[in-house]
């Protein structure tokens, strides 16, 4: 025992010494985890689930530009009033497309007169009052950002389609109970009426969610995982230049086993994974609330989590350690390392969600050992999830491990 | 200040190799060949011999770290093919290469090396401060070893070799690459210990360090043992003025690829 610690110390005091070991395992993944963050939920912001922005041009000044305003506000939009520089429809599109603002709407002037003639010959050709049912369709300009995401635009003109269609239901509704009552009601009341709703929704789960799913929650432990098996490199490389410089030949002419060595660089980056996804998890934690990022929190599970990070820490390890053992230069191994981290990273979900990737490569994610250890981590912390539920992931990464540990211990020199 | 106490009779056997084979997997010809060899206890013995010759595979097979095809060896009275474990207390080995980690300092490498070979506390901090002594280091002991110079690097390396105070050390090529004074130091340090009783097996390309420290030199290519004996004798023998032209009267003239 005291050689097998003795051994993981000396570990940590080489790494201690090798700054750009330590940005690679520490800068790195931090930086990785703020910027993708911060990008992922601005894209968010992009395509709507956030507040949007509308320039507003009411040349109006009628019932429907001001029905319009207020009900697009009530749907989630911020309503901007066009300036006095920006009163023409030409300049909304100018600033429109140039990227100011991602959508613009004008309310052309006598759009309300029209709009009460145009639903006034609709209701009295349809009621049988007389006169035709075709009406003149009243065009309204909307402008949007070029770069404007497809969903987001889509969204908008949903809102803006519903609050026109809600207006319109309004006065037709009014003149409908005039007809049959011969009275007429308090627009306030009718709107009320129309507003009222009559179904809720419930959303029913067997077990309370442990977390809202958002960006942080995704990439907080995705990094965090990308970080620690980026040790393989270190671990790897090391155990190359103790075969290359002599080392690896002294130690096995002393009383001590290459599995009490091994061993030591296991303990010793194991002790490096902990504080690695400590870093990601504090930077979550205390960062993010800063610039504006909802904080990453564990309310629950932490005993699932703890295991999760050592298996998947183990795990890492030991693909070090056949990193070590199958290359036969530290060029090779920090190559092969790196490019063999980067690659099941990205099938394995740390960069894309799995759930937003197609079938196909849905269907190979399940060979990484990162997707295992992320998939474990998003169970335990946003579904709430015990540790019975995620055995099948976290004996996928024991698997591998003994898996990879087997096969190091049967191609390393001088273990007779 | 000896570093080693010795309790081995002198000419008893240290090494007693009878018949090695050893070839590597794909190779035309074997690396030994039927070699034999005896080195006797308490005594300094040299081997020379061409690049290829065998040297390093044999120190290899003494020190366990590959097992021969044929043949038997016995290190004082321990087969190191069925003995390892008795046989890795009773060697140090000195690698050509500088067997060290660069990143630590000169004490954290041989602390790191006598925890290895079990020793702890008290008992390992003395035997750290002594082989750091013993090679003239002490004060640079919490110096990093990327900091030093090639021949501190093989003072090291020396060092490390006789933490666990070995009754027979094996030496591959300990000198290449540094300079005069370092060698010499190198040179008495080996002396004394041989002097105190270790067995020193050392193989080197540097034909007249051996004919000064070595009792008994032999010539090894092609993996047999061609021949051995005192230096002088040897040159006498085959009527060579020095070794230079002993080695390219028995080994040839032609460079080894």
């Amino acid at each position: 025992m005291m050689k097998l610690f003795t051994a993981a110390v000396k570990e940590l005091k080489l790494l201690a010494g090798d700054r750009t070991g330590l940005l690679v395992l520490f800068v790195m993944p931090a930086i990785l985890v703020v910027v993708i963050t911060l990008v992922q939920e601005n894209i968010m912001r992009l395509t709507g689930q956030e507040l949007t922005e509308v320039l507003y041009l009411d040349l109006d000044r009628g019932p429907v530009g001001t029905s319009l305003a207020e009900q697009l506000s009530a749907a989630g939009l911020v309503i901007v009033a066009a300036p006095p520089e920006r009163a023409t429809i030409a300049s909304v599109r100018e600033a429109v497309i140039g990227g100011m603002y991602r959508v613009g709407v004008v309310v052309p002037a006598g759009t309300s007169d029209l709009f009460e003639q145009e639903s006034l010959r609709l209701f009295r050709g349809l009621t049988g009052q007389g006169g035709d049912a075709d009406t003149t369709r009243i065009a309204l300009p909307v402008f949007y950002d070029p770069a404007v995401m497809a969903s987001l635009r889509s969204g908008l003109s949903a809102r803006i389609e519903t609050a026109l269609t809600a207006i319109t239901i309004e006065r037709q509704l009014g003149r409908l109970q005039a007809l049959m009552t011969g009275k007429t009601t308090d627009g306030n009341q009718l709107a009320e009426l129309l507003d009222q709703p009559l179904f809720s929704l419930t959303e029913g789960t067997d077990a309370a969610p442990a977390q809202q799913y958002n960006p942080v929650q995704q990439n907080v432990p995705a990094w965090a995982l990308f970080g620690m098996f980026f040790t393989a490199i270190p671990i790897g490389g090391g155990l190359l230049k103790e075969r290359s410089s002599g080392i690896w030949l002294r130690l096995m002419s002393l009383p001590v086993s290459p599995l009490t060595l091994l061993g030591g660089k296991i303990l010793a980056y194991l002790v490096i994974c902990c504080c690695q996804f400590l870093l990601i998890c504090l930077i979550g934690a205390i960062l993010f609330p800063l610039l504006g990022l909802p904080a990453f929190t564990v309310s629950g599970g932490g005993a699932g989590v703890v295991v999760t990070v050592l298996l998947a820490g183990l795990a890492a390890c030991a693909f070090g350690i056949v990193l070590g053992v199958i290359c036969s230069s530290y060029e090779q191994a920090s190559t092969l390392g790196a490019t063999s981290v980067v690659v099941a990273a990205a099938v394995g979900g740390v960069m894309v969600p799995v759930y937003a990737m197609p079938p196909i490569m849905q269907s190979i994610s399940i060979i990484s050992p990162l997707n295992w250890g992320l998939t474990a981590l998003h169970d335990i912390l946003v579904r709430g999830a015990g540790l019975p539920a995620v055995w099948d992931d976290l004996g996928l990464l024991l698997a591998f491990t003994v898996m990879a540990l087997g096969l190091a211990c049967r191609l390393l020199p001088g273990r007779h | 200040m000896s570093v080693i106490n010795r309790n081995q009779a002198a000419g008893d056997g240290a090494i007693n190799a009878c018949s090695l084979v050893k070839r590597y997997p794909g190779a035309a010809d074997p690396a030994l060949d039927h070699l034999e060899l005896q080195v006797r206890a308490g005594e300094f013995y040299g081997l020379l011999g061409p690049n290829g010759a065998g040297k390093s595979t044999l120190i290899a097979l003494l020190s366990g770290l590959l097992r021969a095809d044929s043949g038997t060896i016995d290190i004082m009275g321990v087969d190191p093919a069925q003995q390892l474990p008795a046989l890795k207390p009773l060697i140090g080995l000195v690698p050509q290469e500088i067997a060290l980690y660069d990143g630590l300092t000169a004490a954290e490498n041989l602390s790191f090396f006598a925890a290895m070979q079990g020793l702890n506390g008290p008992i390992r901090r003395d035997r750290v401060a002594r082989c750091l002594h013993f090679v003239h280091l002490t004060k640079h002991a919490d110096h990093r070893v990327a900091t030093f110079s090639g021949g501190m690097k093989r003072r090291l390396n020396l060092a490390a070799g006789l933490l666990g105070e070995p009754r027979l050390l094996l030496l591959d090529e300990p000198t290449v690459g540094i300079d005069v004074q370092s060698r010499a130091l190198i040179y008495e340090k080996l002396l004394e210990l041989n002097a105190h009783g270790t067995t020193i097996f050392y193989t080197t390309h540097y034909l007249e360090e051996a004919r000064d420290l070595c009792r008994r030199l032999g010539i090894i290519d092609h993996g047999r043992l061609i021949d051995e004996g005192p230096p002088e004798s040897l040159l006498q023998r085959y009527r060579a003025a020095t070794l230079d032209e002993l080695m390219l009267r028995l080994a040839g003239s032609r460079p080894r690829d």
